[in-house]
């Protein structure tokens, strides 16, 4: 029994089902599952957090502890385009401020922020190793380089007029 | 195991390959400062505090780096330093960065501006729970007279209380005379006194700060006798302070009280006349000088000759005593020159002698004036009559007999440095007052007759060391009004002499100790949130009617009486400080270490304070992250309540999650509370 | 006749999928479209390669679509004339012809996703030369002959770990590759896996026969989707292939790989954290020792290094580990992989041998400062390292000479910096990372990290005062001294190199409130100037705030006081008038 204030009743606990028939005996494989869970719901809701500690035998303070240590894992939903911007040294040096400040001000979402639509969440990533097209941004599985403010305001135009 | 040995801080140590440093050390009984280790769990190794230097590994090389005792095995012959320069500035680094990051006072406002540092807190708590014995004893660790100072000290306490953010500051002073003439007046809290070390202290001086450190060096096993001029003791208190005020009858009974412990008590002597300093000083192993500032200050104007003009402490010295006949000033006109508590008393007295108009000249306005406000309230409703932004320029007289006084109109100009505006005369502005009497309550200097031996200020007063209170002279110690900056309140004198005993105490033990404020976390007023507080009105001390009291010298106010009543204020107190700090290792080594303030100060992880724990509260703000509750909870408890939320500056311990109610698996074992090294966890009192 | 695409993270990046499909339709199905990973030439792609009938090689750079159907009408054609106006430039040859590959030697040459290809080039000979004639004694002392040293930074003898880990007692026992390559500005790792994951696995099974494990762990970090795919289907073609599995070569020796994603935390570069993530936990570094080698992942004696070390480990076993040590200087032997990137005109891969100069691999190899601009300083080692200035461009690439600047040799991230950047902004640049990077276990790096990043952000602000260099300072020795674990101990690197060759840099920003290369927002003014402004309004028009005014036809001016210098106006104007000081 979810033990938590529900913050959202439509989680079906059985899309986890398989993960944990498949992870939850095999010993460290506690981020490999909250990797899958993230998968299937986007991000990791509070139930999913106490159904994997029951089922790993973890407590849900442990499970808690090791998703809030990497940044990969998400407590919220994100939005439909996950706009992850490149904060690595090459991209800093070539002006990766002025696009993250390009994108403020074209959604007006700051780092962890998704727009009101739901379409678009920010994210500033640790380096996505696409050095030598710095400034670069990945959005969902597509990476962008070379990026300019015009560029940026062109793809996410794009992206808005797909939806 | 074979046994090995390694040399800690000099000290050889016998010990296994399998013991870590710290471990061997504390065996030995030498403390290598931790935060984070506790002999029930795994080495964790985060605090940093414990690191050391290993200036020979056994092979005549030194380690490069420095390693933590808590998690590095001895190996046979390690030389090990606990306190080398690298590893103080080390520690020091580290505790000053825990500290930056410590959101939390460790003692309250009322504590750190009281300048004896009175424990108000817990004597408040004990008062609540009606231990008049034991807050008695509380505030007898520094304060030997608290009946008498509770009627009277302007009370810095009350004026720095955080209560006043949410409606009125505590009544702290009257609590204290409370809860000492509880004492006074049934089972009398008396200290132990230790054996008798043969030492001999001469005090010369009877008042308040000889009074105190003539008790505390006594509790020491010191034998100790205070040499006075008048021919009672209790100088100020009872030369200068009115009775209305402060009865004589509750000062001889706490005077008698620090006699009984084998004070000797000697009168009617005076230093230089009956008495040389050289003298004392040859006939004792210290000599503490406490003669305060009897001598009032001179206004400087033309007519001070004139007979009708006199000093506010000469005015008051015989009638406060009751030593002389109170004088009948019916029908006359007294100007009491000053804004000070000094003036009220003068003005105030001179009411009850019966005096037709009384003034107090006083060149700022009232906001400006230093007296207690309730002092000016009380004379105001007795009728003196306050002539603010006036400046006497000249005493005039006839037949050498005071009869006006010419008074400078002042007004008020730009602020000074210290932000008080300053007063400026009005050009060719003046005022004449008719009066019989001019009474100088500007201020008092000290009488140094009879001190030649020692070193003075450029103003007079005796020059005393601010640590070690010695004068020029190493046997010779001074305190009190007399020294440095002069005159001050009492509980200033007491707050010295209490110091003052300590230092001459280590004086006469060979190794002399000064006096140094200790270092303490405090939290910004503005940083407080004083929302969840409920209002709750200060009690007020009934006082007699203004046509009374102006009568006579009985003392104005009538006391608390009711007992719900005190106990209900005592429970108003906010307990700022942390209840952790007498066992807080953290601020026992920040302190030990010697920070003197933060330098590296910035952001704080702070956090509301949270019960989720069965009868533990939780205060994130405090939490220095050591992680005892957390590794304990899983490896002793077995429970796993606590973890680690999040990464780098932003971790925090957390139960679980944001839920709201109390962890259901918490099984109250309170591990944790016993482990935390900070008062980050608090037992709930219910 | 033979027609490969790029197909690297960044060539993908570039376009490269789209131009793959346009080739294929463009050649109607006459000849197959290859795939190869990453050449290295980063500033070139998307890069097309094709081999003629005779075996020469056609090289494309900056394929657009339109380039890709004029190199497919010459492919049609056999008439590379053409298009030979696209193909590769002498002087962008010389980046490569000047490099010696011995860790990315098949990358971007051989099929990444196709195992045949890497044993048509000798993949997997080492091997079976390993596991036939050689002892586990004999494998480590060719490495120790060779003098590898680990390529994750450190710097520490390779063959000495596996020793270790082969001498600790225990049947059961790990070998680890961290290829969580966290380092801002340095993706060596990932090439080598996108471009040539067998490598990385032969070099693993190598280690893992030395130290006797019998299980093999990748580490990914998260953020490198592409190379877990590459590795997982390189994984499943070499156990199909029989070198991974139960019974390797009929050896008797038994090896199964798995492959754990990271889920994003540099920490876990450093080899205890890593442990801990692997074991499911808080990635927060175990104290040492004990040291893996002795007690390791699950307790048990673990060997761990860093991709790059591995790739290295089949070469030296073919050649011999004296043809590696042959290379090198006195204590570095063999070659190091560098991304060079920044403000370098050929940004890449770079693998040279030990010994040369930085100044060749900037401007013999990279070609110099983009822009010809002034160069300022070289940043090496990321986070952990340090900025080295024009006076020590002369400095040789050895771990030692290295260190001696403040820097380290590092991973191999060299970020090139030109007369535009400020190094007070790039020491916060680092602090920044460092301070969301660490792992929140130690006091030093927790709250030190974050007090210097405080104290850079109050100086690049303006509102430095008076002691604050010397106030970093002293944080930086004492958490030198006192930080737990690499990651903190190494942090104040950025922060004192800077420190030590620009303190005019700091001193302008705290005494002058200036920063000299003009990087720093809150310390500049904007101007028009009033001779170059034509009144056209652009400027006026894009400003968020409204801070410049001026009639149509008229020079403009700009309120600084309620200018928030976001420099839309210098990007809209088209006349130069508009300048920063």
């Amino acid at each position: 029994m979810c033990k938590c204030n529900c913050s959202d009743s439509n989680i079906d606990l059985n899309l986890l089902k398989p993960v944990l028939d498949k992870y939850s005996n095999v010993k460290g494989s506690l981020i490999t599952i909250l990797q899958n869970a993230q998968e299937i719901y986007g991000y990791l809701p509070t139930e999913v957090i106490y159904e994997v500690a029951s089922a790993t035998g973890n407590t849900p303070a442990k499970v808690m502890g090791v998703a809030t240590f990497y940044t990969q894992f998400r407590f919220k939903p994100v939005g439909k385009y996950l706009i992850m911007l490149c904060q690595g040294t090459a991209c800093h040096v070539n002006g990766s401020e002025m696009i993250a400040q390009t994108i403020n001000e074209e959604l007006g979402i700051s780092d962890g922020e998704t727009t009101d639509d739901g379409l678009f969440t920010l994210s500033c990533v640790a380096c996505l190793g696409c050095c030598s097209l710095s400034p670069v941004m990945m959005i969902n599985d597509e990476t962008y380089g070379s990026l300019t403010p015009k560029k940026v305001r062109e793809i996410i135009a794009e992206l808005k007029s797909r939806s | 195991m074979e046994q090995i040995k390694i040399t800690i801080n000099g000290k050889e140590c016998l010990c296994t390959e399998n013991d870590y440093i710290l471990k061997v050390a504390k065996d030995n009984g030498i403390e290598i400062p931790n935060l984070c280790d506790h002999e029930s769990v795994a080495a964790f190794g985060a605090c940093g505090v414990c690191a050391v230097e290993i200036i020979d590994d056994g092979n005549g090389k030194a380690i490069p780096k420095l390693m933590r005792a808590c998690a590095t095995k001895a190996r046979n012959g390690y030389v090990v330093s606990i306190d080398s320069q690298r590893v103080l500035r080390s520690r020091k680094v580290a505790l000053e960065l825990l500290m930056s990051d410590h959101e939390g006072d460790c003692l309250g406002p009322c504590k750190l501006n009281c300048p004896a540092g009175t424990d108000v807190q817990k004597y408040l708590k004990q008062i609540s729970n009606a231990d008049y014995k034991g807050a008695v004893e509380t505030i007898k660790q520094v304060i030997p007279i608290p009946a008498s100072i509770g009627r009277i000290c302007p009370h810095p306490c009350e004026q720095n209380c955080r209560r006043r953010f949410v409606d009125e500051p505590l009544s702290i002073a009257f609590l204290k005379s409370y809860a000492a003439d509880k004492d006074l007046n049934g089972d009398t809290y008396i200290p132990q006194v230790k054996p008798d070390t043969g030492k001999n202290i001469a005090v010369i001086g009877g008042g308040p700060a000889g009074l105190t450190s003539a008790y505390y060096l006594r509790l020491m096993g010191h034998s100790v006798t205070v040499y006075d001029s008048m021919k009672k003791m209790g100088g100020m208190l009872r030369y200068g302070i009115p009775a209305y005020r402060l009865p004589k009858s509750i000062l001889d009974k706490e005077i008698s009280l620090i006699e009984s412990l084998g004070v000797k008590l000697v009168n009617d002597v005076s230093v230089g006349k009956d008495i040389t300093l050289e003298q004392l000083k040859a006939d004792n192993d210290a000599v503490i000088v406490a003669v305060g500032a009897w001598k009032s200050m001179q206004m400087r104007v033309e007519g001070e000759g004139l007979e009708g003009v006199i000093g506010g402490i000469d005015f008051l010295r015989d009638i406060s005593s009751g030593e002389a006949e109170t004088p009948n000033l019916k029908g006359k006109k007294v100007a009491v020159c000053g804004g000070g508590n000094t003036a009220m008393d003068a003005c105030r007295t001179a009411i009850r002698c019966g005096a037709d108009e009384v003034y107090v000249i006083y060149r700022r306005t009232r906001s400006e004036m230093p007296a207690e406000d309730i002092e000016i309230e009380e004379a105001i409703e007795e009728g003196v009559d306050f002539k603010f932004l006036t400046n006497p320029s000249e005493i005039i007289g006839e037949n050498g007999k005071v009869t006006q006084i010419k008074l400078q109109i002042m007004e008020l100009g730009e602020p000074d440095a210290s932000g008080r505006r300053s007063p400026v005369p009005v050009e060719g502005k003046f005022e004449y007052l008719p009066v019989d009497m001019v009474i100088m309550a500007i201020g008092q200097t000290i009488n140094a007759s009879g001190l030649d031996i020692i070193e003075k200020t450029k103003k007079g007063t005796i020059s005393a060391d601010l640590s070690t209170f010695r004068t020029s002279d190493e046997k010779i110690f001074a305190v009190g009004d007399a020294t440095n900056k002069g005159a001050s309140i009492a509980i200033e004198a007491i707050g010295e002499a209490r110091k003052c005993a300590d230092v001459v105490d280590s004086f006469l033990n060979g190794n002399i100790v000064g006096y140094r404020k200790p270092f303490v976390s405090r939290r910004k007023d503005e940083d407080v949130d004083f929302t969840s507080y409920e209002k709750k009105q200060r009690i007020a001390m009934p006082s007699r009617p203004a046509d009374e009291r102006k009568q006579d010298f009985n003392e104005v106010n009538l006391g608390f009486g009711d007992e719900n009543k005190v106990i209900s204020e005592a429970k108003r107190c906010l307990e700022c400080g942390c209840h952790d700090y007498g066992d807080c290792k953290l601020i026992k080594y920040a302190d030990g270490v010697g920070i003197e303030n933060i330098r590296f100060t910035g952001k704080k992880n702070v956090a509301p304070v949270e019960r989720k724990l069965v009868a533990i509260e939780r205060n994130p703000s405090k939490c220095i992250l050591c992680g005892l509750c957390v590794r304990i909870c899983d490896d002793v408890a077995g429970k796993g309540i606590l973890g680690f939320v999040g990464r780098g500056f932003s971790t925090v311990i957390k139960p679980e999650f944001d839920n709201p109610d109390t962890v259901s698996g918490c099984a109250g074992c309170r591990k944790c509370l016993d482990a935390c090294p900070t008062g980050a966890l608090k037992l709930i009192e219910y | 006749m033979k027609i490969i695409v790029g197909q690297g993270s960044c060539g993908i990046a570039a376009g490269a999928g789209k131009i793959k499909a346009v080739l294929e339709q463009s050649v109607e199905g006459k000849y197959p479209i290859g795939i190869t990973g990453c050449i290295g030439m980063c500033w070139l792609e998307p890069i097309v390669d094709v081999y003629d009938d005779n075996n020469n090689l056609h090289r494309y750079v900056k394929v657009s679509e339109d380039i890709a159907k004029a190199i497919a009408e010459a492919v049609l054609s056999s008439d590379f004339a053409k298009a030979c106006e696209y193909e590769i430039s002498d002087e962008d040859k010389l980046f490569l012809e000047k490099q010696t590959r011995i860790a990315l030697r098949n990358c971007g040459i051989i099929n990444p996703e196709n195992i045949d290809e890497y044993v048509s080039v000798g993949g997997y000979s080492a091997l079976k030369k390993v596991l036939s004639s050689m002892t586990q004694d004999d494998v480590i002392n060719e490495i120790k002959a060779s003098g590898l040293a680990g390529r994750g930074g450190a710097g520490f003898p390779t063959w000495f770990k596996w020793n270790a880990a082969k001498q600790s007692k225990g049947e059961e026992k790990y070998l680890i590759c961290n290829a969580d390559e966290g380092d801002p500005g340095a993706f060596m790792d990932r090439a080598v896996i996108e471009s040539d994951p067998h490598s990385l696995i032969e070099g693993m099974l190598i280690g893992a026969y030395a130290i006797g494990a019998k299980e093999a762990v990748v580490y990914v970090r998260a953020e490198y989707p592409l190379a877990i795919i590459r590795l997982q289907n390189a994984i499943e073609q070499a156990r199909n292939a029989g070198f991974v599995g139960e019974n390797i070569l009929g050896s008797g020796f038994t090896c199964d790989f798995r492959i754990k994603a990271g889920a994003g935390a540099f920490v876990c570069g450093e080899e205890t954290a890593l442990i801990e993530s692997l074991e499911g936990s808080r990635g927060m570094p175990r104290l040492k020792p004990p040291f893996p080698a002795q007690e390791g992942y699950w307790h048990k004696p673990s060997n761990i290094n860093n991709v790059e070390t591995f790739a290295n480990v089949a070469w030296i076993i073919s050649n011999g580990g004296e043809a590696f040590s042959d290379m090198g200087t006195e204590d570095s032997k063999g070659t190091k992989v560098f991304a060079l990137t920044g403000k370098v005109k050929r940004g890449g891969l770079v693998e040279i041998p030990m010994g040369k100069t930085l100044r060749e691999v900037i401007f013999d190899i990279g070609g110099g400062i983009k822009e010809d601009k002034q160069f300022k300083a070289v940043q090496m080692g990321g986070p952990s390292g340090g900025c080295i200035p024009e006076s020590l461009l002369d400095t040789v690439i050895d771990y030692k000479k290295l260190s001696a600047t403040g820097a380290i040799m590092g991973s191999g991230g060299m970020v090139v910096m030109d007369e535009s950047t400020c190094m007070v902004g790039m020491a916060k640049f680092f602090l920044d990372f460092t301070a969301k990077e660490s792992c929140g276990k130690c006091v030093h790096c927790r709250i030190g990290t974050k007090r210097m990043q405080e104290i850079l952000t109050r100086i690049v602000n303006g509102e430095g005062k008076d002691g604050d260099i010397e106030l970093l300072e002293e944080l930086c020795e004492a958490i030198k001294d006192g930080a737990l674990c690499g990651l903190g101990q190494t942090a104040p690197n950025p922060v004192l190199t800077t420190i030590k060759y620009f303190r005019n840099e700091y001193e302008a920003h705290i005494n002058n409130k200036k920063c000299p290369a003009k990087e720093c927002t809150q310390l500049l003014t904007y101007e028009i100037d009033k001779d170059k402004c034509i009144g056209c309004t652009m400027c006026a028009k894009k400003c968020p705030v409204s801070a410049i005014s001026g009639e149509l036809k008229s020079a403009h001016s700009i309120d600084t006081a309620v200018c928030i210098k976001c420099g839309q106006c210098i990007a809209n104007c088209k006349f130069g008038a508009i300048s920063k000081n």
